[in-house]
């Protein structure tokens, strides 16, 4: 497998150069470089293959760090890497939307398989309503890898991936991961293992709730100005606390200014990993890390300047069209 | 900064052309049935059509612009657009016993508004005004293309045009006061529009227009869509919108932190009875729930706070005098 574009041959053979290989991948996106289409696709197939075997909601042990919405923002998941002790030392769990909106989705989302292929037991990846084909469409994914590659099929390669990736995670059986937040059709977790992931996200059901529904002031399951998923309140939160036996539900899905927001006395927790999202919301991120004792400490981070401190810009700012209404 | 504010004028039009293409607008409700807008889409895509034969570099430039706008751009355009609409119809049809009622659309750019309100308001007088750049292309277009020009001719009994197109640097009082005194008759009620204009003026530049207008018009109101930089301590929406313009285009909004919220935003209209709304007020409070369902049809919305940030901060005015 040739993996990197400066000319030099690196060969999976062996699984000590497997290892190797990938720490030269993990460099080169760190970086934002171009990785090669074949490069992508082995590394799509490869991960195809360890996510198929997780389970719907994955098992996670403590002190774990959640991380909410990253989308496609490579520079502040460097961030949120460097203030959180980093993949070599600590685990993580991912909640999904790894891409659309930002300029790097495919470095963000390679950089985390690639990780999830080198470290599998300190990574967990949960899908996001943004892992899907309709989505990355309209959101931007789609055109960021056209503009890469000049055809789709590094966006196809990704789209399978995003097939295979876990519905939730539940963390010392106490805290449970999802990326949006409850459904009407779900009451036990383990009614959530026996969806069958391996789909493109439905637009109505279980599998699109569970991915696109938000918590709300509301006194029961409500429509969602979102157009998928539900508004759910207080009362299904608690509900679903105590059928199963948790503590907690730890999601993203929506933008909070301060990074994290706690509701419901505390049962509910959105965690928001996208500092300035779109590069002009102005909001800080947060990842929340869970410790032995399931106690909760919250990491703030702001975004990267779009500049270093040379002057390089390091984040383009010409977009081909600005986000204002001008 | 001349060029690039009315490089503005492209997003503008990129962006509405984007809302008709994914079925935003027109809004059957708003502008068909209440301001009886008819041929709203077949209206700007001759426009866009034309607007391929006077420069095929702006037409690719809107048209790749128009073809990746998110959704949450696609509702800010719908409300910036009927709000406005709405507002004027409803000026329109409270003055319709009004010999002459005119509108000054100050930096009008592409907008094709004049189309139908010509039609349906055959009091009205419609005063385009914009750059000399931006007139000379926008009578190109409108000259060349027969569909619109048809629209914009002379009713039949031989009136004069009640359409007129003026260049004029809006920045320089003279010249302003010459070209308002020339063409428009002070005496007739007159609605103002200033959509995203004021915003690229200095502060000193910006207060003499309103003072100018002010003073030259007995009567009217003055409908202006503006952002503001947002006024509360956390808020940084202004700052980065003003950096992200300066470092991607060199735009510059000078007063965007001066007037940053509704407050102060109407405080420039002193002496005016000032009505003020920010976008978001105006999607929760105004918009039917029909309405609000039938975008949500449209595409996904994904972030709903998102917009919540971006619709607060832009705001709809409406000073009476």
């Amino acid at each position: 497998m040739n993996c990197n574009n400066s000319g030099k041959t690196y060969m999976v053979t062996l699984e000590g150069t497997r290892q190797m290989n990938l720490d030269k991948i993990i460099i080169l996106l760190k970086q934002g470089k171009h990785i090669r289409e074949d490069c992508v696709y082995s590394l799509c197939i490869q991960a195809q293959e360890l996510l198929m075997n997780e389970s719907n909601v994955t098992h996670v042990d403590t002190p774990v760090t959640i991380c909410g919405d990253i989308h496609g923002q490579l520079h502040d998941l460097l961030t949120l890497f460097e203030k959180s002790g980093g993949v070599e030392k600590s685990r993580y769990i991912f909640l999904g939307d790894f891409v659309d909106r930002g300029f790097y989705s495919l470095e963000s989302f390679l950089l985390l398989l690639c990780y999830k292929l080198r470290y599998p037991d300190r990574i967990t990846l949960i899908r996001g309503n943004h892992e899907t084909r309709q989505i990355t469409k309209v959101y931007g994914f789609y055109d960021e890898i056209m503009r890469k590659y000049g055809n789709s099929n590094v966006w196809r390669y990704c789209c399978e991936v995003f097939d295979y990736l876990s519905l939730g995670a539940i963390i010392n059986e106490r805290v449970f991961c999802i990326h949006g937040g409850l459904s009407p059709d779900i009451t036990t977790i383990d009614e959530i293992r026996s969806i069958d992931r391996k789909q493109e996200v439905p637009h109505e059901g279980a599998m699109c709730d569970l991915l696109w529904s938000d918590p709300d002031e509301v006194d029961t399951w409500s429509l969602s100005p979102r157009g998928a998923g539900f508004l759910f309140g207080k009362g299904e939160v608690d509900q679903f606390l105590q059928t199963n036996n948790i503590e907690l539900i730890a999601r993203a899905h929506q933008l909070v200014m301060e990074g994290y927001k706690e509701m419901f006395d505390g049962g509910l927790v959105t965690v928001w990993s996208a500092p300035n999202y779109c590069y002009r919301c102005g909001n800080v991120a947060a990842v929340l890390t869970i410790d032995g004792q399931l106690e909760r400490s919250y990491t703030i981070f702001d975004a990267v300047q779009s500049q270093n401190g040379m002057g390089h810009t390091i984040i383009p700012t010409k977009k081909p069209q600005m986000d204002y209404f001008l | 900064m001349e060029k690039v504010v009315q490089q503005t004028d492209y997003d503008a039009l990129s962006c509405r052309l984007a809302a008709i293409s994914k079925g935003y607008l027109p809004s059957v409700a708003f502008q068909v049935q209440r301001c009886n807008y008819h041929g709203y889409k077949e209206m700007h895509m001759e426009y866009l059509h034309s607007l391929k034969s006077v420069s095929r570099r702006i037409h690719s430039k809107i048209f790749r612009a128009m073809q990746n706008s998110f959704p949450v751009m696609n509702y800010g355009t719908y409300l910036r657009t009927v709000s406005i609409d709405i507002q004027i119809n409803d000026f329109l049809k409270s003055h319709s016993k009004f010999q002459n009622v005119q509108i000054i659309n100050l930096g009008c750019g592409s907008d094709l508004r004049m189309i139908p309100i010509i039609k349906n308001f055959t009091n009205v007088t419609y005063i385009d005004i914009d750059y000399k750049d931006s007139i000379e292309m926008k009578r190109k277009i409108l000259d060349q293309n027969r569909a619109l020009k048809k629209a914009l001719e002379s009713d039949d009994d031989g009136e004069t045009n009640r359409y007129k197109l003026i260049s004029c640097d809006l920045n320089d009082e003279a010249q302003t006061v010459r070209t308002l005194s020339e063409s428009t008759s002070s005496d007739s009620p007159t609605i103002v529009i200033s959509e995203c204009v004021l915003c690229y003026m200095d502060d000193h530049a910006s207060k003499q227009l309103i003072s100018v207008v002010l003073d030259i018009y007995k009567t009217g109101i003055w409908i202006s869509y503006d952002p503001i930089g947002g006024s509360k301590f956390s808020d940084r929406f202004g700052i980065i919108m003003q950096s992200n313009l300066r470092e991607s285009r060199h735009l510059e909004m000078p007063t965007l932190m001066i007037y940053n919220s509704k407050e102060t935003y109407s405080s420039r209209f002193a002496n005016c009875n000032v009505e003020i709304k920010d976008m978001w007020d105006i999607f929760e409070n105004d918009i039917p729930k029909e309405e609000i369902s039938r975008l949500k049809s449209l595409q996904f919305l994904d972030e709903v706070e998102e917009l919540k940030i971006m619709q607060t901060h832009y705001v709809l005015l409406k000073a009476s005098w």
